[in-house]
């Protein structure tokens, strides 16, 4: 597990609670019944608090499982070449 | 406090409490999260407490204060933002920003605020209100640049800030402190345009942890500390008296020693809302006594009791202090300008909080000025207040005087024409009462503490007696000195509440409530309410007497064990119907 897995798993573990570290890694909005509307705000405001980032917050599609939120935060924290 | 921080406090479960703290938050906005973090910082204010904090309906602040008024939660937290007064003053609004409409605006804002005022001072009647008024700064509807003050915002801050200074007057409202806040949340990083237009919530995270951190603190009023002991060369004032001489040392703009003059000039005010001063210095006494007695000194002689100076450690000197005092460590501050006089100190008294003073940083000092006015601040003073620092001094010094000609206590006691006031009136509520109940450790049977409405509502019910008892005697006043509540079953007390202030001790007034509580309800036995602290010693060795064995929960006292074992008690009783 790297560092930005880490900290995501500590901003899910914030906001779902009840959701274990298996269920984690497979939890979306559409499989995870504390997923609402009010949840994803918290979870953005937490990860963008976390990293330091600016979630837009009209292009969420890909953001709404734990799958995506980490590809997109290992996109936006790796360092650049050249 | 981040809000990963916040979420994670909230995750663990308190132990399953007897009585959860219910607030309600009151915004126009949506709550989000602002109500996590003020949930949180109130699970830390509580610990061992449910916190549950209810908010009302989204976009309708007025609607949501009936809703407080209906629901009779423990304290109503109300957040007022300039939308709230007037929404064209909120950028979910798209309302005219044209100057014609500037009279309007005012008139509706000044309404409302007006309105504000009135609704806050009925809900402080059944509950603790607290508010914060807008923090968020104003768009730009006053037409002139930024950097020119507008009339039109100028008549609004004053507008609130008037409506503030009312709301400040009134009993059992607390308004949150703007400069405290400015100070914590630059007014320039507050809003959060792109949160406020999409969900409502109008907060930067940080502003919004602040903000919670602030109106918890007035939520839960942390206990002042009650007495302050100062080191005096290089603190109270510049110098070091057995060098320089009594006329040596100094505190003012001419001798380069103005922060010590600010340090007197802030004990000196403290010391008038009733906290206690004394000094401890390794220095020689008489020459202590030269400088005390100088004209230009700006702490009040009087104020300072006692006044331990020698060579012996300091360490010595607080433990004298807090035995003339009688009050515990953690309610004491020392201060002094040398670490290793505080780590001494801290050594054998770890309850006390010790602090450096920084008499070579004026900006430092002045941060000292600050933090002593947290640490001994109080939302109202009492007449207690006022009389506490000389009926120490007198009493000391009245025993001192006795035991000098070879008296004892009880003689001392039997001369001194004590009388106690017992007043049973529970209309109207005294605040004394409250007061005394959440700030007295020592002699306090369970050292529950209780908010305004949860006391409130015990003292009303029925069946519940209050007893308020306040004592004199020929060397002056101490005021109201005792509280006693419970209630009456058949021919048995069952005494709850029992607190009465270390000013009272070596009185044998604990004795004397006792023998009036069989007297005035004229009950065969008293069941005590009792709960071991790590403070309430005084009071447990006080029912062990009366006892004869270790006091447990729900401990029995009859009145034939009472008049067995009564101490002989020196006060004439005054019963009043009120006051």
């Amino acid at each position: 597990m790297d560092e930005t897995e880490a900290r995501l798993r500590r901003c899910f573990s914030a906001v779902f609670p009840s959701l274990s570290a298996t269920a984690m890694l497979g939890a979306d909005a559409t499989n995870t019944e504390e997923w609402d509307s009010v949840a994803s705000v918290t979870l953005f405001a937490t990860i963008e608090e976390e990293f330091g980032i600016q979630i837009d917050l009209q292009a969420t599609d890909g953001l709404l499982s734990f799958a995506g939120l980490l590809d997109h935060l290992r996109a936006r924290t790796a360092p650049r070449s050249g | 406090m981040k809000l990963i921080e916040a979420l994670e406090i909230l995750r663990k479960e308190p132990p399953e409490p007897s009585d959860a703290f219910r607030a309600f938050l009151a915004s126009g906005f949506e709550p989000l999260h602002l109500q996590t973090f003020l949930t949180a910082q109130l699970r830390l204010a509580f610990p061992g407490r449910k916190t549950q904090i209810l908010s009302g309906v989204y976009g309708d602040f007025w609607g949501n204060l009936d809703r407080l008024s209906a629901l009779g939660a423990d304290v109503g937290i109300l957040f007022c933002e300039w939308s709230d007064l007037d929404p064209r003053l909120s950028l979910r609004s798209l309302g005219s920003w044209e100057p014609s409409t500037f009279p309007e605006v005012l008139s509706n804002v000044r309404a409302r605020a007006s309105h504000l005022v009135e609704v806050a001072e009925k809900l402080s009647r059944q509950t603790t209100v607290v508010i914060s008024l807008p923090t968020l700064p104003l768009p730009p509807v006053s037409f002139t640049p930024g950097w020119h003050a507008g009339a039109l915002d100028l008549e609004l801050k004053a507008i609130a800030s008037s409506a503030g200074a009312k709301l400040a007057l009134l009993a059992n409202v607390k308004v949150l402190n703007s400069e405290r806040l400015d100070r914590a949340s630059p007014p320039g990083a507050r809003l959060d345009a792109k949160s406020e237009l999409a969900f409502g919530f109008p907060y930067q995270l940080t502003h919004a942890s602040v903000l919670a951190e602030m109106m918890s603190h007035l939520v839960s009023a942390p206990t002042p500390k009650k007495g302050l002991i100062t080191d005096l060369d290089d603190t109270l004032w510049s110098g070091v008296l057995g060098e320089e001489g009594f006329d040596g040392v100094f505190w003012d703009l001419e001798h380069h020693s103005q922060s010590h003059g600010l340090y007197q000039r802030l004990l000196d005010a403290l010391s008038e809302t009733g906290v206690l001063l004394a000094a401890a210095s390794k220095n020689d006494p008489q020459l202590v006594a030269k400088v005390l007695d100088r004209n230009d000194l700006i702490l009040s002689r009087q104020a300072i009791f006692p006044v331990e100076a020698h060579w012996r450690p300091k360490s010595e000197s607080v433990s004298r202090i807090l035995k003339t005092w009688n009050i515990g460590a953690d309610s004491v501050v020392f201060i002094d300008d040398s670490p290793m006089e505080l780590a001494e100190v801290k050594a054998t008294h770890p309850d006390i909080e010790c602090i450096l003073f920084p008499k070579d940083d004026p900006q430092a000092l002045l941060e000292l000025l600050h933090q002593l006015r947290d640490l001994f601040g109080k939302g109202v003073l009492s007449q207690e207040d006022g009389i506490r620092r000389e009926s120490i001094r007198r009493f000391q010094e009245n025993v001192r005087e006795f035991e000098g000609r070879d008296g004892k206590l009880e003689d001392f006691l039997a001369q001194a024409k004590a009388e106690l006031t017992l007043n049973f009136s529970k209309e109207p509520l005294d605040p004394r009462a409250l007061e005394l109940v959440n700030k007295t450790n020592q002699f306090n049977l369970n050292g529950r503490r209780y908010t305004e409405s949860a006391w409130q509502s015990y003292v009303k019910q029925p069946d519940t007696f209050l007893l308020i008892a306040a004592y004199k005697d020929k060397y002056g006043p101490l005021g109201k000195i005792a509280v006693l509540a419970g209630q009456t079953r058949a021919k048995k007390i069952l005494l709850d509440v029992w607190v009465m202030s270390c000013r009272a001790f070596s009185r044998r007034i604990e004795y004397q409530c006792v023998a009036e509580l069989f007297k005035h309800f004229q009950v065969s036995h008293i069941a005590f309410n009792f709960q071991a602290t790590t403070k309430n010693g005084p009071l447990r060795e006080f029912l062990a007497q009366l006892l004869g064995m270790e006091p447990r929960a729900g401990c029995e006292l009859s009145k034939d064990e009472f008049a067995a074992i009564q101490e002989k008690t020196f006060q004439g009783v005054v019963e009043v119907p009120n006051g």
